[in-house]
């Protein structure tokens, strides 16, 4: 060591320094392949960078993954996680039978896990699902699903809950992830998800991650950010964060910011631009207009719950109204000595928004000068203003330079913000206003967590309030267009919205859902302010069935546990942040009796006939035109009409359908591969590629067009980005010059149609008047800064941020099954400043208390490491369910999303005596 | 670790030889935690480890793909920055692998597999650059749970 660190001062060029090495092996011959392994193309399991790879098998099991070297995401490198692809199948704790609690032979909510055969699983799953639907109609049932579902399974996900049992509840755990980047894009563009691609990384000039710790959560895609870093001098590279991290290891430039402050960073940022003559007037004037929306619009907290604790009511009343603090009062250009009391009125509608001029975008941004944002936002108590001061002008300069180019890029320190759709929407603000958007190189980009979070949860709309692609349950057009599509009579579908992931945790504990399954996530360590949950779940009347493929914390809380098969034991398709959607083939058999999350859809939906779900249902509060209030009609002679039976089963309806069964199994696209599904199902027909191509139909001719299925198993694709037309991907979209949808000579068309008739107003609100078509443009928002609705006081006096380590996966039920992994992160600790846990008489190692309003748990204390806190904020992972800090966390939300914030509540550090 | 580890040992145990038990288990031994999703248990204590470089054999490769496990501490070789990579100061030297030297990067390391897959450049390319994206430190925790996963 002392060798190293002496070497260190002349290391200036360390990474030059670095010189050939000889232990050479050809690439493509690794000696591996010698040993009769057979390899397969897949993709990753995990991030939702979408990682190619491929996988070998070698009798009957996976015994390693590589990167892929044709697939231009990764070009032939993956993660530390990545490469584990092939461990997560093989922990000694997989689940491979129905475990049911019983008690004396019977199902008992208090009784302890049997094994059981699925037949009797799905009897007494079926007989409390029809206990809850008889008790309280569709409402009463729920599903939950994930961002990590296939497309496939996400689709029937949607075909079973919402065309079959004509409830809405289903909601995926993609709602905690990037709901707020879905709900920013419909207000801005219209229409869903990113317009540029990963290739924006070569490209541009400037990477700046804002709440994106890019080099641990898509260590691939920050790969090829430090690479051009290596290779271009001039490239640069800014890190905001509100804490040190990896990222800016790597960064040129790191602000760390106080929580919630991004917002004013934005209009700073915006502010200066418009100052500095830099707006791209051509652009703005071509393809924008300017909007705003209500300022009082609440945190989505609960109002009023009986099961409050009482500590948590003093947060819960800024659900109702607030108090301006002095900065706030001065961001709104109000007298910051006089008392400013605000309800929160806008509560109820806070997602509405109209046209403002420029003049009025102008006013919003005017208070938020250099003096008072940096004020305002310097996170670190320990830097100067001055040197923060001169860290936000250089990045006002980058984005200012109309000869430089950036990609904006984030995740979760957007998202999970109880103002994430608004600071999403700022990100476009700025690159809107300097026409750095939907160009090579240049644009803001979201950024997704989960491998098909676009995929399935986006783009097969597995949302509340979603129908494939882009749909929404709301709109009667789109709800008859699905109805055609699936072959359903009309007003089958239900047109209120159902419950969000977190609202089904309330509803939960309300008493108002009854059934819930759980499929492919693990909401009960996920979801904030955790101890409401867990207790509803084990105390209440309810019946919570887990399907998953390792023993998580929600099969601890479920009554039944259903075994199932993972990543290549069965066929899927992902979906990718950059739009690009990639298939595999199943390679190994599942182990046990674990079964395909479609065939366990498919086999349970036979348990259902028609006269039991389509008569007339009870929807408390339903009111939509066409539909009495209150009720689902009766749909039962229409259906006699398209030829169903009363005791035709929803597996005839919406799966075996003489469509889906022409897709014949064997199919040469398999390759001589297996297919569980099919053996386990007994038929002859692929479901898969049933579900693949009917789903497809949803897209084409209307900007989501993907290729048909067998064309992304050819040898030369490696997935494509959608919009797909004649064979050809699209990598950036809107522009006329790549993008077969945008309008050829326009430069730019922003074509998304959602939301794209507006009234006109001011900051203050709309003003009567016709609305404004507003074809081709995107929304340059105002959206200003709040403070949130907890922050650290005298008995709560610290921040908490919470979130993932590169090592593990989301609640870790994967990677920490792989030992190395495991060993790497072994528990996830409370990282801490020095100081202030001097303070509180903490040393590295100890054990201290974590306490909310909500609840406290217990970590180690750690003062070093990849992550470093400023003073008054600290840091917990969730991977680890032995440090359960979502018994800490607040369950707040942006209002407009429904996602939750884990980024920041208040808490306090005590010692364990 | 060991006073804290005991316990967690003994709990693993019987599922590490039985898979899944045909016999009623109870919700608190599922998972990882072994407690009920009531308890607030005391997390054990694990040391990162303290070897220097070369003090201690590499532990066996999980399979030719993974790569090698740091065996070493990392105290005083992170952080990596652009103008400090101290791994590459030790590993980045020409193989094969001498006595009593690291292991040397390997010729995959050199080749840019995205600008010029076909040629063998003189440094480590910038893709592999942040050594702790692909390898991973390591503690004194034993397995949570155990695998029959064999390459």
């Amino acid at each position: 060591m002392t060798l190293m660190l002496n070497r260190r001062t002349f290391l200036q060029a360390g990474f030059t320094t670095a010189t050939i090495g000889a232990t050479g092996l050809p690439l493509e011959a690794l000696p591996a392949e010698a040993k009769g392994w057979n390899w397969e193309r897949g993709v990753c399991r995990f991030c939702g960078t979408g990682c190619g790879i491929r996988v070998a098998s070698k009798e009957g099991r996976v015994v390693a993954v590589k990167g892929d070297l044709q697939n231009p995401v990764n070009r032939g490198l993956l993660c530390a996680k990545g490469y584990a692809c092939a461990q997560i199948l093989y922990g000694q704790d997989r689940l491979k039978r129905p475990l049911l609690r019983k008690k004396n032979g019977q199902f008992d909510k208090q009784g302890d896990f049997e094994e059981v055969s699925w037949q009797e699983a799905f009897d007494v799953m079926k007989d409390q699902w029809s206990r809850a639907h008889k008790a309280l109609g569709p409402t009463g049932v729920a599903v939950m699903g994930s961002g990590q579902y296939t497309i496939q399974e996400g689709y029937a996900a949607v075909k079973l809950v919402k065309a079959g049992w004509r409830s809405n509840n289903l909601d995926p755990n993609a709602r905690h992830c990037m709901a707020s980047a879905v709900a920013a894009f419909m207000q801005t563009f219209g229409i869903d998800e990113p317009s540029g691609c990963f290739d924006d990384i070569e490209l541009t000039d400037t990477v700046v991650t804002w709440g994106a710790n890019m080099a641990e959560m898509h260590p691939m895609l920050w790969a090829r950010v430090i690479d051009e870093r290596l290779r271009r001098p001039g490239y640069r590279i800014f890190n905001l964060t509100t804490y040190a991290n990896a990222t800016s290891e790597g960064a040129d430039v790191e602000i760390i910011f106080k929580p919630n402050t991004d917002l004013a960073i934005w209009n700073y940022l915006a502010r200066e631009v418009v100052k500095r003559g830099a707006v791209d007037k051509d652009y703005v004037a071509k393809h924008c207009v300017f909007a705003a929306g209500p300022t009082d619009i609440g945190f989505g907290l609960r109002e009023d719950s009986i099961k409050a604790y009482a500590a948590e009511k003093d947060t819960q009343a800024r659900q109702k109204t607030v108090v301006l603090t002095k900065e706030e009062a001065i961001a709104r250009g109000l007298d910051p000595a006089t008392r400013h009391e605000r309800t929160q009125s806008a509560s109820g509608s806070p997602q509405r928004h109209w046209l403002i001029s420029f003049e009025e975008f102008q006013k919003g941004l005017e208070p938020y000068s250099l003096d008072f944002v940096a004020a305002l936002a310097k996170g670190d108590p320990d830097e100067s203003l001055e040197a923060f001061k001169a860290k936000l002008v250089q990045l006002a300069d980058q984005y200012a330079d109309p000869a430089r180019k950036q990609v904006s890029f984030w995740t979760m320190g957007f998202n999970q913000h109880t103002r994430g759709t608004w600071v999403n929407e700022q990100a476009y603000m700025l690159h809107l206003l300097t026409g750095k958007q939907a160009r090579p190189g240049a644009g803001a980009f979201s950024l997704t967590g989960q491998p098909s979070a676009c995929g399935t949860a986006r783009e097969v709309g597995t949302f509340a309030h979603r129908l494939p692609a882009d749909m929404n349950v709301d709109d009667a057009a789109h709800r008859q267009h699905s109805e055609e599509i699936w072959n359903l009579p009309h007003n089958t579908l239900n047109p209120k919205i159902g419950s969000h992931i977190v609202q089904m945790m309330r509803d939960l504990e309300d008493g108002k859902v009854r059934w819930l399954w759980v499929q492919v996530t693990n909401p009960f360590q996920s979801s904030a302010n955790a101890n409401h949950w867990i207790e509803a779940a084990r105390k209440m009347d309810n019946f919570i069935v887990v399907s998953d493929v390792y023993p998580t914390l929600s099969s601890k809380v479920a009554d039944l546990i259903l075994p199932s098969a993972m990543i290549y034991e069965k066929w899927g398709g992902y979906g990718n942040a950059e739009r690009r959607t990639q298939l595999w083939r199943q390679v190994v058999l599942p182990p046990g009796e674990a079964r395909s999350d479609v065939w366990q859809m498919m086999e349970f939906s036979k348990r259902f006939t028609l006269s039991e779900v389509w008569g007339e249902q009870p929807v408390p509060g339903l009111e939509a035109e066409g539909y009495e209030k209150g009720k689902l009609p009766s749909v039962l002679s229409t259906a006699t009409a398209l030829g169903y039976k009363p005791d035709s089963t929803l597996y005839d309806v919406l799966f075996a359908t003489p469509a889906a069964k022409k897709f014949a199994w064997p199919d040469p696209v398999a390759d001589r591969k297996p297919n569980s599904t099919v053996v386990h199902a007994g038929i002859n027909w692929f479901p898969e590629k049933a579900l693949f191509e009917e789903y497809r139909r949803f897209g084409l001719g209307h900007g989501h067009d993907l290729a048909p299925f067998d064309v992304y198993f050819k040898r030369d694709v490696s997935g494509l980005r959608w919009p797909v037309v004649d064979g050809k991907e699209t990598l950036w979209r809107f522009n006329d010059q790549y993008d077969p949808y945008a309008k050829k000579g326009s430069g730019i068309d922003f074509y998304g149609k959602a939301l794209k008739k507006l009234p006109s107003g001011t900051l203050e609100g709309p003003k009567p008047g016709d609305p404004v078509a507003l074809p081709g443009k995107a929304k340059i928002f105002f959206r200003p800064w709040q403070e949130p609705p907890e922050s650290p006081d005298a008995t709560y006096d610290l921040w908490l941020c919470t979130g993932r380590v590169l090592e593990h996966w989301h609640s870790g039920s994967m990677t920490r099954r792989v030992p190395q992994l495991h060993a790497a992160v072994p528990e996830a600790l409370l990282f801490v400043h020095a100081k202030d846990a001097e303070k509180r008489g903490l040393k590295a190692g100890d054990l201290a208390w974590i306490e909310s309003r909500r609840g406290k748990i217990q970590a180690r204390v750690t003062l070093e490491g990849r992550t470093k806190m400023p003073r008054g904020m600290v840091y917990v992972p969730w991977f680890d369910e032995g440090v359960f800090i979502n018994k800490v966390t607040l369950d707040a939300t942006c209002p407009i999303s429904k996602e939750t914030d884990f980024k920041k509540c208040a808490v306090r550090i005590t010692k364990v005596v | 670790m060991s006073r804290h580890l005991l316990p967690l040992l003994f709990c693993a145990a019987p599922l590490l030889i039985a898979g899944p038990p045909a016999k009623p288990v109870p919700d608190r031994d599922l998972g990882l935690s072994r407690t009920s999703v009531f308890e607030v248990p005391a997390p054990p204590l694990f040391k990162d480890e303290a070897s220097g470089p070369g003090e201690k054999a590499p532990p066996k490769r999980i399979n030719k793909e993974y790569p090698p496990v740091i065996p070493h501490s990392l105290a005083d070789c992170v952080p990596i920055t652009q103008s400090t990579n101290l791994c590459l100061d030790c590993h980045g030297v020409p193989g094969p692998k001498k006595k009593g030297e690291a292991t040397p990067v390997p010729a995959s390391h050199y080749v840019d597999l995205r600008h010029a897959p076909d040629k063998k450049g003189a440094k480590v390319v910038g893709s592999r650059y942040v050594c702790l994206s692909c390898h991973v430190p390591r503690t004194d925790a034993p397995p949570a749970v155990g695998t029959t996963y064999r390459p």
